[in-house]
């Protein structure tokens, strides 16, 4: 075979199709699911591979579980020790072989060009339900991967284009929704749809072209990522990040602490000193952690670098089993993709005086919550993950308020509100409010983004709430003389009028219909003196009442 | 005699073009009036008449019809200049428009911000009164909360309102009802009601749709309302038709309800436009672009029809209506060039416009523009723009891009008109990657249709970046969208919600609902005299499995419905559903529900039919006019080559690059790279060096 000359312009075609097919297996996901965690708030990912495994791109709604896929994929490609058929469908969930969390579910489809494997496309979703001690999945007792939810290591649901009905009813029977089994089938189809697009474009270009251009790519990606590293001085940094409560010990407090090396142009990620694993399901496991670390440091590089293999090729990440973040068998760990936000923390604040233009103060940690019940109008099971009462603000940036109402770190504004409607239509909760909180912004020169405040009545009896999170008892940091954020709030009111306080882990069961459940999400931490803040912003934030008067002249020092 | 003229009014020109049965289309081009661009459309039709050796009252009433796209809307979004709206909307959900379901489109970019919303919070008004999820009232509606918004709007000098409450496309009752007050108290306010806009589920699409209508409809009302005025003045009593961004025409009356329909108008009619030239080469796809004095706008055909989208963003602002998928930057013959911190040559998007226009002009413009880096270069002739009514100073444009651009970059002034040049050539090869290769498509494979005044200077080096073997330049390429105008049918688009499973469908209901929008579609096309047997009507379904949350929007056959064959529906949607999502449902037995039915009204109106040339001979040198020094953009140095005069080459003549072809309203430079032959529309057909195969039947005419 003659070599095959580098097409500057393949290599963009070739790039931008795989971007193109990882969006559209999104979209039909998004079209398809029934989950409203899947369908409204895209907690989902999808992705394309090589035939050994190694990432060529992805669309990465949720990043905390973008970069557990292609090892997924790898491991998978092992222990069949190679045996695919075309027509093969695989799922995976389990936390012990590179999953991130039981209920992200996904789909693996090996794509056959030429009778020869040549590509995987993959899903993973979170899903309504796995099974487990707690309808929807977060059960903040555990204290063994069993009491979480169902494993699914590395299985055939279809062998060479034929349905397992066994495999299929084993699983189905240990997870209690049946939109499960109907958001596992959109999977697929956007796993096959993702496929049909590699044979097309292989169709088009061959295997002969497609190779040395998917190496290119991959070089020229390592490259860029490379001159972003050579971009900070070389040396050694450390920061620490808070985890308060482990679901378990009341008052507990866990660091997470990460020792940064840069070298020219390879850094590492080193989490030798963080502390150890909790008893609790407030831990992590190596995969959800790794891609805590990548995407928090994609976000202090240029944001145009592709996502494939060569774009982590420089990143090295050291996380010893039994801390926190990688717990190792058989803990419990449904709460790791969570440790992204103080991972998050320790990293900005490491960098911070290095990188001081590309560093953010801190994010708003996220406290969210998920109710499962019977709506008893539509005579139906739902299950909800309350998205959009849980987005705060982003912390400032040299030059750049935070962006408010983003939400956690991990997502970054790739997972969304519930459309408001949609979400009257998929619970039988009706929503009161959901508006910006008025002084909740860190303040500074530049601020913090602003948190939000949310309403909403509970519409069924004997609801079960489960709360997940973090950010009641530290606010987002303020940077350079810029102010903290707010913390984070749950609170219900009974219809008797007893009002109760959440732990941020904690599971509630028998909630009365007619309860009223108020949340507020925190602001983003603020960055430089606030005294230097145009004042012309000022008094724009003070007339649409996103500060006070009062922050507006103490803070602020507007004088008119 | 028929007369029909179609006038697209762009950012720096207002173009033309004039059909008639008994003779040539002909082509007008004048330079637009940014403040009332019904100015410069009068100014135009005066042109005209001059030419045709008429007087303007003379010309007026024998024109039938008048088709017309105007950028008032677009330009008003994105210089965010539209009207100071208001919004009224359900108590405690104010800040949806600007949360924007709390996305990021930009993930990883820390210093990506949010757009600043089309109505500031505090003009965006909570009223209390609530329905639940089927439309029920839960809550009255506080009309004393609506009177108290009125007294601020009233108070801020609103000029258009928007109303969009909780669950109104289940129930339209208390927007009703708030809508009444506002009419009474504000009567000159411009009111949007969201159930009347878009009477559809998801609060967040409603919302930012319906608060665009409001915020671009004063100024396309208060356009039209003067555009009809004057051309009523000057005696015009046919029919004026406006373009929406659906790709078809609607009466102005029409057009001003729905004023976010024509946030597209403008470069709507691109697509159709180049499909009519494609055909004429057995292509069914194609790649437009329009390359103009400020913006430039590239799109998509595929297999015969124009790339749409039901819901989309325009700048950033979510618009839940349908239009054609067309990506616009900006890059025009205005486009300024300036040097940024980095020291780095850039090319607008700031464009010199109409007024002050390049410097080039001599009408006061002080910053060098990429029309004067053309004219430096030798791609325009100083003698023969605009056909020579317009002197071109090339002494002016020089020294300007000496002293702002080649003096600071240490470059000759040559140098720097070629550095312009080639970026803002990069910076439309960049929106053709957007509207190709984003979307998985590879740009060689389509021939690539170019318009606009500036995009024939500029097309050979957009394709040669992107190695797109085929170009086409239409004859009326400078007022492509014009043509495309007078090309497009009148479409009426009606929705109603239907919910129900296939399997237990009220027939007699659904062909009511049908019938019912058929019926308001022929009213409005028997206003606009269309006969019967002009008259489509095309039925759309959205569709979904049982517990699905989002819908597949697909074509069904009336007669389907209309005979209750439930099943074939049920097979056209697992197909569909296969296609677009890669499994159906079929064999699991689950219910296929209808959502909502879709009629679109169609009017079929006439289209201008273009003459063939009949063959003559390769040899161009009788359309040879002289020759001029132009810089070869390949290498960068002087050469003399030859100049054609495009107005009188002929079907079957061969130039090759480098060359010049000039029209009066625009110029085609065929580079080093390409070859360029006429064929029998009198289009040109430019094509690689050495892909003769792509224009075979051409060169084979003899």
């Amino acid at each position: 075979m003659s070599k095959i000359e580098i097409d500057q312009i393949l290599l963009s075609v070739f790039a931008r199709a795989f971007k193109s097919i990882t969006d559209e297996m999104s979209i039909s996901v998004e079209q398809t699911a029934r989950s409203p965690i899947l369908c409204e708030a895209k907690d989902f990912v999808t992705g394309l591979y090589d035939g050994e495994g190694n990432m060529l791109e992805q669309t990465e709604n949720l990043p905390i579980l973008a970069f557990s896929l292609a090892p997924v994929c790898k491991y998978i490609i092992k222990y069949f020790e190679g045996d695919f058929k075309p027509g093969d469908v695989i799922f995976h969930n389990d936390v012990f072989s590179m999953g991130n969390q039981n209920n992200d579910v996904a789909v693996f489809r090996p794509i056959f060009f030429e009778d020869k494997l040549v590509a995987w496309t993959a899903v993973k979703g979170h899903q309504a339900d796995i099974g487990g001690n707690v309808a929807g999945g977060y059960n903040p007792n555990a204290t063994e991967v069993w009491q979480e939810g169902l494993r699914i290591p590395p299985v055939k649901v279809y062998d060479g284009g034929t349905f397992r009905k066994d495999v299929w009813d084993l699983i189905f029977a240990n997870i209690r929704f049946d939109i499960v089994a109907e958001d596992m089938r959109a999977q697929m189809g956007a796993t096959n749809i993702g496929a049909r697009r590699v044979v097309t474009l292989l169709e088009k270009y061959g295997m002969e072209v497609f190779e040395p251009h998917k190496l290119a790519l991959f070089d020229a990606t390592k490259k860029m990522m490379q001159a972003e590293i050579a971009k900070i001085p070389n040396g050694n940094y450390s920061g620490e990040g808070y985890v308060y409560y482990d679901g378990k010990n009341i008052g507990s407090k866990y660091t997470i602490r990460v020792d940064i090396a840069v070298t020219d142009d390879a850094i590492s990620f080193d989490y030798s000193k963080t502390d150890g694993r909790t008893n609790g399901f407030v831990n992590g496991t190596y995969t959800s952690s790794a891609s805590a670390t990548a995407l928090t440091f994609l976000q202090m590089v240029n944001p145009d670098i592709p996502h494939n293999e060569g774009m982590l090729e420089p990143l090295e990440i050291i996380i010893p089993e039994g801390t926190i973040l990688n717990a190792g068998y058989p803990a419990a760990t449904t709460f790791g993709n969570h440790l992204c936000p103080p991972n998050a923390d320790a990293i900005q604040r490491a960098l911070g005086p290095v990188i001081p233009d590309r560093v953010t103060a801190g994010w708003n940690n996220l406290l969210s919550s998920l109710t499962t019940g019977r709506d008893e109008e539509k005579d139906d099971d739902y299950v909800d993950i309350f998205f959009m009462g849980m987005k705060g603000g982003a912390g400032a940036m040299q030059g750049t308020d935070g962006y408010d109402h983003i939400g956690m770190i991990d997502a970054s504004g790739g997972v969304l509100d519930q459309d408001y409607e949609m979400f009257e239509q998929q619970t039988p909760h009706t929503l009161i409010q959901h508006e910006y909180l008025t002084d909740s912004a860190g303040p500074g020169q530049w601020r913090g983004g602003i948190g939000t405040v949310t309403k909403y009545r509970i519409g069924s009896e004997d609801t079960q709430l489960v709360t997940f999170g973090d950010g009641d008892f530290e606010p987002a940091f303020g940077l350079f003389g810029g102010g903290k954020g707010t913390l984070n709030i749950i609170k219900l009111t009974k219809p008797d009028g007893e009002e109760m306080i959440p732990l941020n882990k904690d599971l509630i069961t028998g909630v009365p219909k007619g309860t009223l459940y108020y949340q507020e999400a925190g602001g983003g931490g603020g960055l430089g003196d606030p005294k230097k803040r145009d004042q012309e912003k000022v008094r724009d934030e003070l007339r649409n009442e996103l500060i006070s008067k009062e922050t507006a002249q103490t803070i602020y020092g507007l004088d008119d | 005699m028929t007369l029909k003229v179609g006038i697209d009014v762009g950012g720096t020109f207002t173009d033309f073009l004039l059909v008639r049965d008994d003779a040539e289309p002909q082509i007008f081009k004048t330079l637009s009036t940014p403040k009332d661009p019904s100015i410069g459309l009068v100014n135009g039709l005066t042109d005209i008449a001059t030419s045709l050796g008429q007087t303007l009252e003379e010309l007026a009433p024998s024109i039938d019809t008048i088709v017309h796209g105007t950028t008032v809307t677009t330009n008003a979004t994105l210089t965010r200049t539209g009207a100071k709206t208001g919004l009224l909307t359900t108590e405690g959900v104010r800040d949806a428009l600007e949360m924007r379901r709390g996305i990021r489109e930009e993930q990883y970019n820390n210093r990506y911000t949010n757009v600043p919303p089309l109505v500031p919070r505090y003009l965006r008004r909570p009223v209390k009164g609530r329905l639940d999820r089927i439309g029920r009232e839960t809550a009255a509606l506080e009309m004393a909360d609506v009177e108290a918004a009125i007294d601020i709007f009233k108070e801020e000098a609103v000029d258009a309102i928007a109303i969009c409450f909780m669950n109104s496309f289940a129930n339209p009752a208390h927007e009703k009802a708030a809508a009444e007050l506002v009419a009474k108290a504000m009567p000159d306010a411009y009111l949007t009601v969201s159930a009347e806009l878009l009477p559809s589920i998801r609060f967040y699409n409603r919302v930012s749709s319906t608060v665009l209508n409001s915020y671009n409809g004063p100024k396309l009302k208060a356009y039209l309302d003067a555009l009809q005025a004057r051309l009523q003045d000057i005696g015009f009593a046919g029919v004026l038709l406006i373009m929406q961004s659906n790709g078809g025409v609607v009466l102005p009356e029409t057009a001003k309800e729905a004023a976010a329909m024509t946030l597209l108008s403008g470069p709507a009619a691109g697509p159709v436009a180049g499909l009519g030239y494609a055909e004429a080469h057995g292509q069914r796809n194609c790649l437009t672009v329009d390359m103009g004095g400020t913006s430039f706008d590239a799109a998509m055909v595929i297999d015969g029809v124009p790339t749409t989208a039901t819901e989309g963003e325009i700048n950033r602002y979510r618009i839940a209506l349908p239009m054609l998928d067309i990506v616009t930057i900006g890059a025009g013959g205005g486009s300024i060039g300036w040097i940024d911190e980095g020291g780095l040559l850039r090319m607008g998007p700031q464009s010199a416009g109409a007024d002050p226009g390049p410097v080039c002009y001599g009408q006061g413009g002080e910053n060098p523009a990429c029309t004067d880096a053309d004219l430096v270069l030798g791609y325009l002739s100083p003698g023969y723009f605009a056909g020579g009514r317009m002197k071109l100073d090339v002494d002016a444009a020089r020294k300007a891009i000496d002293e702002k651009l080649a003096k600071p970059l240490g470059m000759t002034v040559e140098e720097a008109a070629l550095g312009m040049y080639r970026v803002i050539n990069n910076n439309m090869a960049q929106g053709v990657r957007e509207i190709t290769i984003k979307r998985g498509l590879d740009p060689r494979e389509f021939p690539m249709v170019v318009a606009g005044g500036a995009g024939p200077n500029h097309a050979c080096m957009i394709g040669q970046e992107l190695e797109i073997p085929f170009l086409l330049v239409p004859r009326e390429s400078s007022i492509f969208c014009a043509a495309g105008m007078l090309m497009s049918d009148l479409k009426h688009d009606f929705v109603r919600s239907y919910v129900g499973r296939i399997d237990e469908a009220n027939w007699d209901g659904l062909n009511g609902l049908i019938n019912g929008m058929k019926a308001e579609g022929d009213v409005l096309l028997e206003n606009e005299n269309i006969p019967q047997d002009q008259r489509r009507y095309v039925l759309r379904l959205d569709c979904r499995y049982a517990k699905q949350y989002h819908e597949v929007t697909m074509e069904a056959p009336l007669d389907a419905v209309a005979a209750g064959d439930g099943e074939a529906i049920k097979n056209l949607f697992h197909g569909e559903h296969n296609r677009l999502y890669g499994y159906s449902l079929e064999d699991v037995g689950t219910h296929v529900e209808i959502i909502n039915v879709r009629v679109q009204c169609i009017g079929i109106t006439d289209k201008p039919e273009y003459s063939q040339e009949t063959y003559a001979g390769a040899d161009p040198a009788a359309a040879q006019k002289g020759e001029r020094k132009i810089i070869v953009p390949e290498t960068g140095d002087w050469a003399t080559v030859p100049v054609y005069d495009g107005h009188n080459t002929k079907y079957g003549y061969q130039i090759k690059g480098p060359a010049i072809i000039e029209q009066e309203n625009t110029s085609i430079l065929v580079t080093a790279s390409y070859d360029c032959v006429c064929d029998q529309y009198g289009s040109f057909a430019v094509y690689q060096k050495g892909r003769e195969e792509l224009v075979k039947p051409i060169l084979e005419a003899a």
